[in-house]
């Protein structure tokens, strides 16, 4: 099997497992969880122990700044 | 501090002056290349020079309420109708037509399952990448074979048979790995066999074979069959060319195909699975994933504009498009089956395409319109809630025993 992870598409993908963080983020943007834009739990880049409910943080290198972090909602 | 030791003017001060204000990476190293040139200047000096870069990037940001959506649009919309309407082109590769201009815009917004000229750019790992002979074995394993490039093919219809007279330096060529003709024959006569239900003999390098009962017919068939058989390669990729380009780190081998199938090309062996793509959006979002899928849109619609001269739309708006493309996790179109036709509102949908439906629709289900988006509320004739549209005024009242109001 390939490693989806390595190819240069791909950005890094990361399970916010501290449920603190989550809400970190969710009173940054002042937004509930389903307001975030979603990613599927069959989605190859996603890293294995990902669940649905789980919120993803994603480090792109971006083509206005030099690293954007965005987050996703896992859904079925 | 390690980042600025290339700059020789400037000092620990500056850096630290420069890095504290809000602008991205980007930025700052515009600013250290200023202080460069300027050669050395007081940190006072750059300070100024970082505070009015700081406002003047901070001036040009999006304002909350900005209706970017709209912006966008016809940030797109305008170059669009400059576009050629023309769709081949042998752009970029020689050889391999591939759709451009506003036909393959309109097949990314929408979306479509496949492009109308799917290809894949394959890049090869090292070893292959550097060694043309290396670099045709992944060739030969992408390409599909069929047995008109392999050997002759005859149909005898005093006998009913079908004969084939393979060509022994075709098979060496294209089985680099096997060297050993009869071999490579008989694992061609077993192909025959599985694909089309019939039992071959054969001698060396001559298969023969034919249908059960003499029929004419079906010996016609058969040799129709036996053309579509792929014999090597990936089916769906119908012909690869080969370049040399140079890159960064030197010369390398470089495969473009006619036809795509990204998922299979990425486990063959020699090939570089971190930097080949493919033009089909699908395909990536099924291999690569969501936010690969956005990169991919962003790319492609880049390289479109820019093909036909129009590189001075900003990124911003393709990246919200593709943004708003992949926000649900798969791949949406814009038009009427997507994001368009998803939106809550009736009226927002029915000012987009088939009125009538949409209307019909939401009377039989009687449906409810919260005015809250922009069209809507331009069709009713409210102020829309975007920009100073969506701000409320509040007056404060002020009772004589609290002391009058200042005048200013």
């Amino acid at each position: 099997m390939v490693d989806v992870s390595q190819h240069k598409l791909v950005p890094e993908h990361t399970v916010l497992d501290d449920p603190d963080r989550v809400d970190e983020v969710l009173s940054e943007y002042n937004v509930s969880k389903t307001n975030l834009p979603k990613i599927t739990v069959s989605d190859p880049a996603l890293p294995d122990k990902a669940e649905p409910g789980d919120v993803i943080e994603i480090t792109r290198d971006s083509r206005t700044t030099d690293r954007a972090t965005v987050y996703r909602l896992v859904v079925e | 501090m390690t980042e600025t030791d290339a700059y020789e003017h400037v000092t620990d001060d500056i850096e630290a002056v420069v890095e504290d204000t809000e602008l991205p990476r980007r930025l700052k190293d515009r600013v250290y290349e200023v202080v460069e040139e300027r050669g050395p200047i007081s940190t006072e000096r750059a300070d100024e020079i970082a505070r009015a870069t700081e406002s003047k990037y901070i001036d040009t940001r999006v304002d909350p309420l900005d209706p970017v959506g709209t912006v966008s649009a016809q940030s797109i919309g305008e170059p669009g109708t400059q576009m050629t309407m023309n769709t081949f082109h042998y752009a970029g590769v020689a050889e391999i037509d591939v759709t451009q201009g506003l036909p393959r815009l309109i097949e990314l917004v929408d979306a479509r399952k496949t492009p109308d000229t799917p290809m894949m750019t394959v890049y090869l790992d090292e070893e292959y990448a550097s060694d043309r002979d290396r670099a045709h074995e992944v060739v030969w394993s992408i390409e599909s074979t069929k047995i008109l490039s392999l050997g002759d093919v005859s149909t005898n219809v005093a006998d009913m048979l079908v004969q084939i007279d393979l060509n022994d330096e075709t098979l060496l060529e294209r089985w680099p790995t096997v060297g050993d003709v009869d071999e490579i024959a008989a694992a061609i006569a077993e192909t025959i066999e599985d694909a089309l239900g019939v039992s071959t003999h054969r001698e060396g390098t001559l298969i023969e074979f034919g249908p059960s009962e003499p029929s004419y017919r079906q010996l016609l068939q058969l040799v129709e069959e036996l053309r579509d058989v792929v014999f090597k390669g990936i089916e769906e990729v119908s012909r690869v060319v080969i370049r040399k380009e140079s890159l960064d780190d030197g010369e390398e081998f470089v495969l473009y195909t006619e036809g795509s199938a990204f998922g299979d090309v990425i486990e063959i062996e020699g090939v570089d699975a971190s930097r080949t793509t493919c033009n089909n959006i699908h395909e990536i979002y099924r291999n690569l994933g969501v936010e690969a899928a956005r990169e991919a849109i962003i790319n492609e619609t880049m390289d479109t504009l820019e093909e036909q001269g129009l590189d001075d739309v900003n990124v911003r708006h393709l990246m919200l498009v593709a943004d708003i493309m992949t926000n649900r996790g798969t791949i949406e179109s814009i038009g009427r089956h997507g994001i368009s036709g998803s939106k809550e509102s009736v009226l927002a949908r029915a000012a987009f395409e088939v009125t009538v439906n949409h209307l019909l629709d939401a009377a039989i289900h009687g449906e409810r319109d919260k005015l809250d988006g922009v069209i809507e509320n331009v069709i009713v004739g409210k102020p829309v809630a975007i920009g100073t549209g969506d701000v409320d005024l509040r007056m404060g009242s002020f009772s004589p025993d609290m002391g009058q109001p200042s005048d200013d």
